[in-house]
């Protein structure tokens, strides 16, 4: 156990050393060589490095693709030459062309993130091509197609040097901070809800996570580098003009870097600005115009090689040979560490969901008909039906993530009034969780990375989100796979996960979506004991479920719904030997034979 | 005619059948009974080829099927009915029944097949130019069968036809499949309804949790005491 | 009145050119659910062939749409079999999109690297004379342009609903699980129907190359118009793309004359934003549902 856990640290800290040679060399490569065609591809180096890494924000973290960035770049380069040019310092200018990106960011992400995966790209470059467009009509702001020249100011107050070194300094040190912010994003709760807003939205959701506020944060902070990186690049290019500021091919290559590097990762763009910025400067010095397209035909090449053989990027093939090999063992069957129950029965306390008359129609099927309830303190509600009958669409309802045709839940909160959630940040923040039928992990999470993201519900801070995860995995039997891929557990495992990642979140109403199907004996078992504890802490749990036994020595009371009805509730033990239950399951016949 | 040896399958890193051994003989019909997420859909899958075994065989008629593709498997004769109907949803009842006869060897009978299966459902007879989508549940169950069919199958497997519908309808189904058995067909059923197709069934097989953990006759299978405890609620 | 008149008939001339590039993609995203980043560069390699066929053998363009074609199928069956297919499983969706945006780049700048910046144009060979329709001047090759989309539109829209290839293609386009259970081979109806969506392009390059110079850059002013085209008219739809062009072919020449002709794309982008943010079924409405949500 200590040996596993010495691997990881090491093969960290030996990272930590090799990007901070790769950013040392970064600097002490041009001055040592001291050439201005080198010093040249270390600026760009840096800036697309940069650029790139902006970019991972929204296209890595959050998972918005976005082929449209060169919007920020262009707006915070021509801020930046604007403002130069009316004597303002593109220091000032730099934040200037940042607050006009992030406002920019809003107005074009908002409304897209309805879209997912290859129509949020194509609305980034139909909005791209706007502000083209925009750019070119605009000439009294923008110079038009003739583009505009900085006045050659000299000096740290104009970014404007004759020498290299400065330039690259700065570029380099807006390296740094988009870096910085990056990584700390990536290890903060921001970062944690972009990723799981990426890879499940609808858990993420169910997790309390604020999905759109999330990705808007991203996106403003990533316009806001991208657009102070291009203030920065237009007074070292000292001219500008539409065509190449709002370019699509600029913002693909943008996009490439991250990709080739590793989608997602801190480190991964600057690796791959770092890899291809030189071979393609390198072949354009050596080859010069006879060249013209072959630096873009690699790119496409290389972009085309990476997705089919190394989705993950270069930091993919770096995990692969520092990963400790065999990291999940066998069975997940560690033991449900269920606390003992008191014998004597409890009364069920205050009620605390009111269930009204709800009513849901899918195009012409009737899937929810007059379904109500309600549910007190500290009691069971077992759900059953048979397949198809309607009871997930009940409890899409009972969270947020449906609305009702007809019909209305309350939830009594904390401080004891009764409210109606809407969405299904509502039905979190007023202490419903739930889990998924189908279920839903992080994948490109540990184990304990997923339940973390429940637990920030509670503990806005890594440190105490990490322990409280932790613990309810130990809790749930998951001690042992906390730092796996929770790809790599077993059915039975992703259930207790899904669980997991709920119980953290410290819920006062429970839904659990057949937790128990597809578990074995023993399993099962377990988790009619760890239920019972949870009940027993004053929880109330409503639990759809298929297993009978489960369902027999669980509930203190069941409801049955067949056809979108409730045709039978009560006690578990008279609702099973109802004629409308048996006839539901197992059909007319039956009740004769 | 169908053996499945020892064989394990699953989805990416996860694994849902174990060691899974049964074999269907002609003219029989056989069911699998078992829970909710046992493992019933995945065996299917993996018979009719959506799934590939990581080990174990499955040959049919004597020859070995365990890696061919879903559609090579059919024009081997084996077709799979599956869960939830899965109709071409905005292609009309016809074009469905004629996408069922597109394997090799059940395309040059297909206006003849048509015309038999339309005698085993004459109520799809007045909906044949209705797109599939319209239809009610038990017209989509009964579109669903005949467009199997229309496969000219010797081997038909059923994944839970009573899904989702309502208890007279399923009556409706299990009658016609004991009409399919009837012609000949060999039937393997999965279900959910285990009164109802052990009543249906010459034998059956319970899976539980991946694993195959009882076979026998379909009339033993009512009796037997663990089945009626787990399945049967008795 | 004339001038209204001359402008409608421009902007349905520049509709059927839209339409030729549009269709090929909308088949491609209905069945294959991809959008091919890569169509407009499917164009430019097609005007490119055109324009070396029809010089080097000093043959009317249209001629070489016979080889143009069949060559572009099988530039566009190889995408499906050697850059999408191996995809097609994969979880994430960024993965496809930068494959074919990889296929695009490297296309393009292949294009450059062998010729050059410099526009190439296609010998004309009459198709740039005008004949008078009325008051309304228009080029001969615009409306073979038109014609030609008309003619693909119809010809698909019967080679889907009538053959059993057809009906095989829309079926697995519809339920892929299932086409499989039919003894339909799924990944061969892909690779088809991209070779089939990409000699639509290239026959639409054999009609485009005389009237257009051809550059290593044509493609991608084309495809973001066919984009639009294809969302206007409802993603998958055939019939949809068609009319979406004649739309935005309309809209583009009537709001270059009103609004200013620097301002044209601006204002056909917009209209695609707000068809995306607001109507993402398209204008003739399909099932198509490209936001995916979730429940």
């Amino acid at each position: 156990m200590t040996r596993a856990s010495d691997t990881p640290m090491t093969a960290h800290r030996l990272g930590l050393i090799a990007v901070a040679v790769l950013l040392a060399g970064l600097v002490a490569v041009p001055v040592a060589v001291g050439d201005q065609f080198v010093y040249h591809i270390f600026i760009t180096i840096c800036i697309f490095a940069a650029l790139s890494t902006a970019w991972n924000i929204v296209g890595g973290y959050a998972g918005q693709l976005s082929l449209g960035h060169a919007i920020f770049y262009g707006i915070g380069g021509y801020a930046g030459v604007i403002l130069v040019n009316l004597g303002i310092s593109p220091w000032i200018g730099m934040f200037a062309g940042a607050a006009v990106a992030v406002v920019a960011a809003i107005v074009v992400s908002w409304p897209c993130f309805r879209l997912h995966g290859p129509f949020f790209a194509l609305a980034t470059i139909a909005f791209l091509e706007v502000f083209r467009v925009l750019a070119l009509h605009f000439r009294e702001l923008t110079g038009g197609a003739t583009g505009l020249m900085i006045p050659l100011k000299i000096g740290w107050e104009w970014m404007v040097f004759r020498e290299r070194l400065p330039a690259l300094l700065i570029a380099f040190g807006m390296l740094l901070v988009c870096l910085a912010v990056a990584w700390a994003i990536r290890s903060h709760r921001l970062g944690f809800y972009l990723v799981a807003t990426r890879e499940r939205e609808s858990a993420a959701k169910a997790a309390g996570v604020g999905t759109v506020k999330v990705r808007l944060m991203a996106v403003a902070v990533s316009a806001a580098l991208s657009a102070m990186v291009g203030t920065f690049h237009a007074m070292y290019l000292t001219f500008i003009e539409p065509e190449s500021m709002f370019s699509l091919q600029f913002s693909i290559q943008i996009a490439m870097f991250a990709l080739i590097g590793g989608i997602g990762t801190v480190w991964g763009p600057l690796l791959g600005a770092m890899l291809l910025v030189p071979i393609t400067e390198f072949a354009r010095g050596a080859l010069g115009s006879e060249a013209i397209g072959l630096h873009g035909f690699v790119y496409g090449v290389v972009l085309m090689l990476v997705v089919l053989f190394l989705p993950n990027g270069i930091m993919g093939l770096v995990h692969r040979f520092t990963a400790a090999p065999g990291k999940t063992v066998g069975e997940q069957a560690a033991p449900v560490a269920a606390a003992p129950r008191s014998a004597e029965p409890r009364e069920a306390g205050r009620e605390v969901m009111r269930v009204e008359g709800l009513q849901k129609h899918f195009g012409g099927l009737h899937v929810t008909n007059d379904v109500g309830f309600t549910l007190r303190e500290g009691e069971i509600l077992g759900v059953i039906g048979p397949n198809g009958a309607g009871k997930t669409t009940v409890f899409n309802m009972l969270s947020g993530f449906l609305k009702p045709d007809e019909g209305k839940v309350s939830v009594l909160s904390p401080s004891g009034e009764w409210q109606q959630p809407v969405t299904p940040g509502d039905f979190a923040s007023i202490g419903v969780g739930r889990t998924f039928q189908i279920v839903q992990p992080f994948a490109a999470m540990t184990v304990e990375e997923n339940i973390m993201v429940g637990a920030f519900h509670r503990h806005p801070h890594v440190g105490d989100a990490r322990e409280a995860a932790r613990e309810t995995a130990h809790r749930m039997g998951l001690g042992p796979y906390l730092n796996a891929e929770a790809s790599s557990l077993t059915i039975g495992g992703l259930k207790r996960l899904e669980v997991a990642r709920v119980m953290a979140m410290e819920p006062r109403i429970l839904l659990l979506d057949e937790v128990m199907a597809g578990i074995n004996q023993t399993d099962v078992r377990r988790a009619v004991d760890l239920m019972l504890s949870i009940r027993d802490t004053g929880v109330s749990i409503i639990a759809i479920e298929h297993v009978m036994q489960a369902v027999m020595s669980l509930s203190d009371r069941v409801i049955v719904i067949n056809s979108g009805q409730i045709i039978a509730q009560g006690d578990p033990h008279d609702v099973v030997r109802d004629a409308h239950v048996i006839e539901a399951y197992l059909g007319k016949d039956f009740t004769h034979a | 005619m169908l053996e499945v040896k020892n064989v394990d399958a699953g989805y990416g890193s996860t694994v849902i059948l174990q060691d899974v051994s049964l074999h269907v003989e002609p003219g029989e019909v056989v069911t699998i009974v078992g829970a909710n997420g046992a493992g019933k859909t995945t065996l299917l899958r993996t018979i009719s080829g959506l799934v590939t075994p990581r080990t174990g065989s499955i040959t049919f008629e004597g020859r070995d099927i365990t890696r061919l593709a879903a559609h090579e498997t059919v024009d081997r004769g084996v077709t799979l009915i599956p869960e939830g109907r899965q109709l071409f949803p905005d292609m009309t009842v016809r074009d469905n029944l004629l996408m069922g006869a597109y394997s090799r060897h059940a395309r040059d009978y297909q206006d003849d097949t048509l015309h038999q299966v339309l005698e085993l459902f004459p109520r799809l007879r007045e909906r044949l130019d209705q797109h599939a989508s319209s239809l009610s549940g038990g017209e989509q169950q009964m579109v669903a069968i005949a467009r199997g069919m229309m496969a000219r199958p010797k081997l038909l497997m059923f994944d839970e036809p009573s899904l989702g519908l309502a208890p007279i309808i399923v009556a409706q189904v299990f009658e016609v499949i004991a009409q399919v058995a009837a012609t000949g067909t060999t039937v393997l059923i999965v279900e959910q309804n285990v009164f109802h197709t052990l009543k249906a069934a010459d034998r059956g097989y319970v899976l539980e949790n991946g694993r195959m953990v009882l076979s026998d006759d379909a009339e033993a299978l009512l009796q037997n005491d663990h089945v009626r405890q787990a399945y049967l609620g008795i | 009145m004339d001038t209204f008149l001359q402008i409608v008939a421009n902007g349905l001339m520049l509709g059927g050119l839209f339409a030729i590039v549009a269709v090929g993609l909308t088949l491609i995203f209905g069945i294959v659910k991809v959008i091919n980043f890569a169509h407009g560069e499917f164009l430019m390699v097609g005007m490119y062939l055109s324009f070396l066929l029809s010089t080097g053998l000093d043959v009317h363009p249209y001629l070489t749409a016979a080889a143009v074609a069949p060559a572009l199928f099988v530039l566009g069956a190889l995408t499906q079999r050697l850059l999408i297919q191996p995809l097609m499983s994969a979880r994430d969706e960024h993965v496809q999109i930068f494959a074919t945006v990889g296929l695009s780049t490297a296309l393009m700048n292949l294009a450059l690297l062998i010729f050059g910046a410099d526009i190439a144009n296609t010998p004309a060979h009459g198709v740039r004379s005008q004949v008078m329709l009325g008051e309304v001047r228009i080029l001969t090759g615009q409306l073979w342009v038109l014609a030609a989309a008309v003619a693909l539109v119809i010809g698909l829209q019967l080679f889907m609903k009538k053959t059993r290839t057809g009906r095989a293609i829309r079926a697995t386009a519809q339920n892929r699980a299932a086409a499989r259970l039919m003894g339909i081979n799924d990944k061969f109806i892909y690779i088809l129907t991209f070779g089939i969506g990409a000699a639509c392009v290239g026959l639409g390059s054999s009609l485009i190359a005389p009237l257009y110079p051809t550059s290593p850059t044509i493609g991608t002013y084309f495809v973001l118009i066919a984009f639009v085209c294809v969302v206007l008219g409802g993603l998958g739809s055939i019939p949809g793309a068609f009319f979406g062009a004649l739309v935005i072919g309309l809209v583009d020449a009537l709001s270059g004359f009103y609004i200013g002709s620097d301002l044209r794309e601006a204002v056909v982008f917009t209209i695609f934003l707000l068809i995306l943010i607001l109507k993402p079924s398209g204008l003739f409405g399909t099932r198509m549902n490209l936001s995916h949500v979730s429940p």
